[in-house]
């Protein structure tokens, strides 16, 4: 069974008057294990189609399936679940909550969850260890930089166990050699066995998944 | 999510923007601290009015010499002193006993009282003299005995004395069978009475005595079958609003006086504390809604702050929702944080509050205008009224913020400020 199966999804905001279509019929499967990665021209509706992946977004028309379950038919408290246990997002920028420190964001979707409190503790040493940032478990997103901001959030979205990792544009604002950082950590995780879904704009970035789909306009290009 | 794990969040975001928590905290110690002060000031007032006119009796009616035209709690309340000096009319042993006729009347005194000079000890003063009816003095007396006894038939050179010329006019207390020398002539302390704590003075400064050894000390001149006042015990204290009327009206055609041409006053001393009461409720009433006033302000405030903080946290709202937080949990996380100002602001309100009420009758303030300091009387009930309703009121401004944000839909809340 595929993780994600969306079926000629169209996404429309009506503002007024005009009639914006972010998504027109966009099909898209994705096998659990794989590394995709979605291209495509600023506007083309990628954040659109990842908000969806993630169960954030109801297609307008159209179906999207979450291992096999059409999001369209649960309620808010389902999708919750499934947002808080099967995903792990690391958006583009402004990841961390800045009122908590490092090692606090690393462990706030598990208190969601309400994990015990010494695995709470154990998964978010182990996983700041993972991402390289064990030294800086008590600073606060203010005090850290993009790339290992960027590297806690990574953390976090791993901190639930998720099948599906999402991440939209994470390298965005991250110079060559900590988006490299980043690349290996979820080519690492991948090699795992999650499944991650990354959005990006640049051809070497895409060139580390295993596959790469490339939108224009709310479609596929095919 | 845990409770704990939603209240140590929403800790974080006070913490994180102090000066703005402290700014909002500071409006509720305000609403808190005034609501405190003025509770405990009118409940003081309250308590103040209560005990000044408690010496009197529910069921004691005055009848004095004079009119006031003017009618209101004011008039009525400078009786003796005004009246028996500016009148040289006085009551007459007819009208007592018109008065002793009036059905629910139990007992009937005929008070004479003035000024006389005292030694005692050699020193010298000028005290008040009330003479009484020794008859049903004993039985009509509201203050009670601290020592002796009270005055008897057959008495003619004892004397009872108050309380605070007992023990705080002279440099050598009054003591039981003290010889004491007034208006020339030599009396012997038979009882002292305790303190009333009554307005003007009261019983507390004067000296008692059968009313025709009065007459003869005293330097006002009232004749043998005369009296400065009438007091009456009325055989139930449910009946003094009629009774009061009653005599004020057969007083009225013996003495062959019309309502223009009266001269004379009936009191009663229960209808005028319950006037005060009313007074001093619709008093406290008034200020403590100005008080309610500041602590709606401080509430808006709150509501104002939480308000911004939900806009300034859309992102991170969206963040806890993709998180897998769910409106109530979001809620939660807003209403603990309005709800700590309505805590934090109430417990350093009550302090504050409590504060300026102990400090009020440091301050000296005359409560009413008739005697006796104003002062403030807390209670745990007013803390923990205050404490409640700030914490409550801290909760209220923060729903509608609160469910502003948990409603927002994760991927609106994410794009925001992107
Ligand atoms: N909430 C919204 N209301 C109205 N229009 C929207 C909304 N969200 C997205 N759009 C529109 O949908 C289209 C697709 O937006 P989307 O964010 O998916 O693009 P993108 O491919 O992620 O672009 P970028 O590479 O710049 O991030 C855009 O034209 C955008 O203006
Ligand atoms: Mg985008």
């Amino acid at each position: 069974m595929n993780i994600i199966e969306l079926e000629n999804v169209w996404k429309i905001y009506s503002m007024g008057e005009v009639e914006v279509h972010a998504l027109k019929g966009l099909s898209l499967k994705v096998k659990p294990g794989e590394f995709l990665a979605i291209m495509g021209p600023s506007g083309s509706g990628k954040s659109t189609a990842m908000n969806m992946i993630g169960c954030l977004d109801i297609p307008t028309k159209g179906r999207m399936l979450h291992e096999g379950q059409d999001i369209a038919a649960l309620n808010e408290k389902e999708l919750v679940k499934i947002r808080g246990k099967k995903i792990g997002f690391v958006f583009q920028s402004h990841n961390l909550y800045p009122t908590l420190n490092a090692i606090e964001n690393v462990q706030l979707p598990m208190r969601i969850h309400e994990f015990g409190e010494a695995e709470i503790w154990d998964k978010s040493e182990e996983l700041l260890g993972l991402v390289g940032l064990s030294g800086r478990a008590r600073h606060y997103p203010s005090q850290m930089s993009g790339g290992q901001s960027q590297r806690v959030a990574i953390a976090r979205a791993l901190s639930t166990n998720p099948l599906l990792l999402l991440a939209d544009e994470p390298t965005g604002n991250l110079d060559t050699e900590a988006g490299k950082e980043v690349l290996d950590i979820f080519s690492q995780l991948n090699s795992r066995g999650v499944t991650v879904v990354m959005i990006t704009h640049d051809e070497k970035t895409a060139a580390r998944a295993n596959r790469i789909v490339r939108m224009i306009d709310g479609t596929i290009a095919s | 999510m845990k409770l704990l794990d939603i209240f140590l969040l929403s800790l974080s975001h006070v913490k994180k923007s102090r000066m703005r928590s402290w700014l909002t905290i500071v409006g509720v110690i305000i609403g808190v601290a005034s609501v405190v002060a003025i509770i405990s000031i009118g409940q003081g007032m309250q308590e103040n009015v209560q005990q000044r006119l408690g010496g009197f009796g529910a069921d004691i009616i005055t009848v004095i010499p004079g009119y006031f035209r003017a009618t209101g709690v004011h008039s009525e309340m400078h009786t003796d002193r005004s009246v028996s000096t500016s009148s040289s009319i006085n009551l007459s042993d007819r009208d007592y006993r018109v008065i002793k006729q009036v059905p629910g009347v139990l007992y009937v005194n005929g008070l004479v009282s003035g000024k006389a000079d005292l030694k005692y000890d050699n020193e010298k003063t000028v005290v008040s003299v009330t003479g009484v009816d020794t008859s049903v003095w004993r039985l009509m007396d509201t203050t009670g005995l601290d020592e002796g006894r009270y005055l008897q038939a057959g008495d003619s050179n004892s004397i009872v004395v108050g309380y605070n010329l007992a023990h705080g006019t002279f440099l050598q207390p009054i003591t039981l069978n003290r010889p004491i020398t007034i208006g020339g002539k030599n009396f012997r302390v038979v009882g002292i009475l305790k303190q009333s704590g009554g307005f003007g003075g009261g019983s507390d400064t004067g000296i008692y005595m059968p009313s025709e050894i009065a007459r003869d000390v005293i330097t006002e001149k009232v004749s043998n079958n005369q009296f400065t006042s009438i007091v009456i015990k009325a055989s139930d204290a449910t009946l003094v609003e009629y009774l009061k009327a009653d005599i004020e009206q057969k007083l009225m055609s013996s003495r062959q006086v019309n309502p223009r041409t009266k001269d004379f006053t009936v009191i009663a001393s229960a209808l005028i504390r319950e006037q005060m009461s009313s007074v001093t409720q619709t008093l406290s009433f008034f200020l403590s809604a100005i008080a309610a006033v500041s602590l709606l302000v401080g509430a808006i405030g709150i509501a104002n702050t939480m308000f911004m903080s939900v806009m300034e946290r859309t992102k991170q709202i969206g963040l806890l929702k993709a998180m897998g937080a769910g409106e109530h949990e979001i809620m939660k996380l807003f209403l603990i944080e309005s709800g700590i100002f309505g805590l934090v602001g109430g417990i350093i309100g009550v302090i504050f509050g409590a504060t300026i009420s102990l400090l009020i009758p440091y301050l000296g303030i005359q409560a009413l205008g008739f005697g006796g300091d104003m002062r403030a009387t807390i209670t745990t009930g007013t803390i923990f009224f205050a404490l409640g309703f700030s914490v409550v009121i801290g909760i209220l401004s923060g729903i509608i913020p609160a469910r502003h944000a948990a409603r927002m839909r994760p991927v609106d809340a994410l794009r925001y400020d992107q």
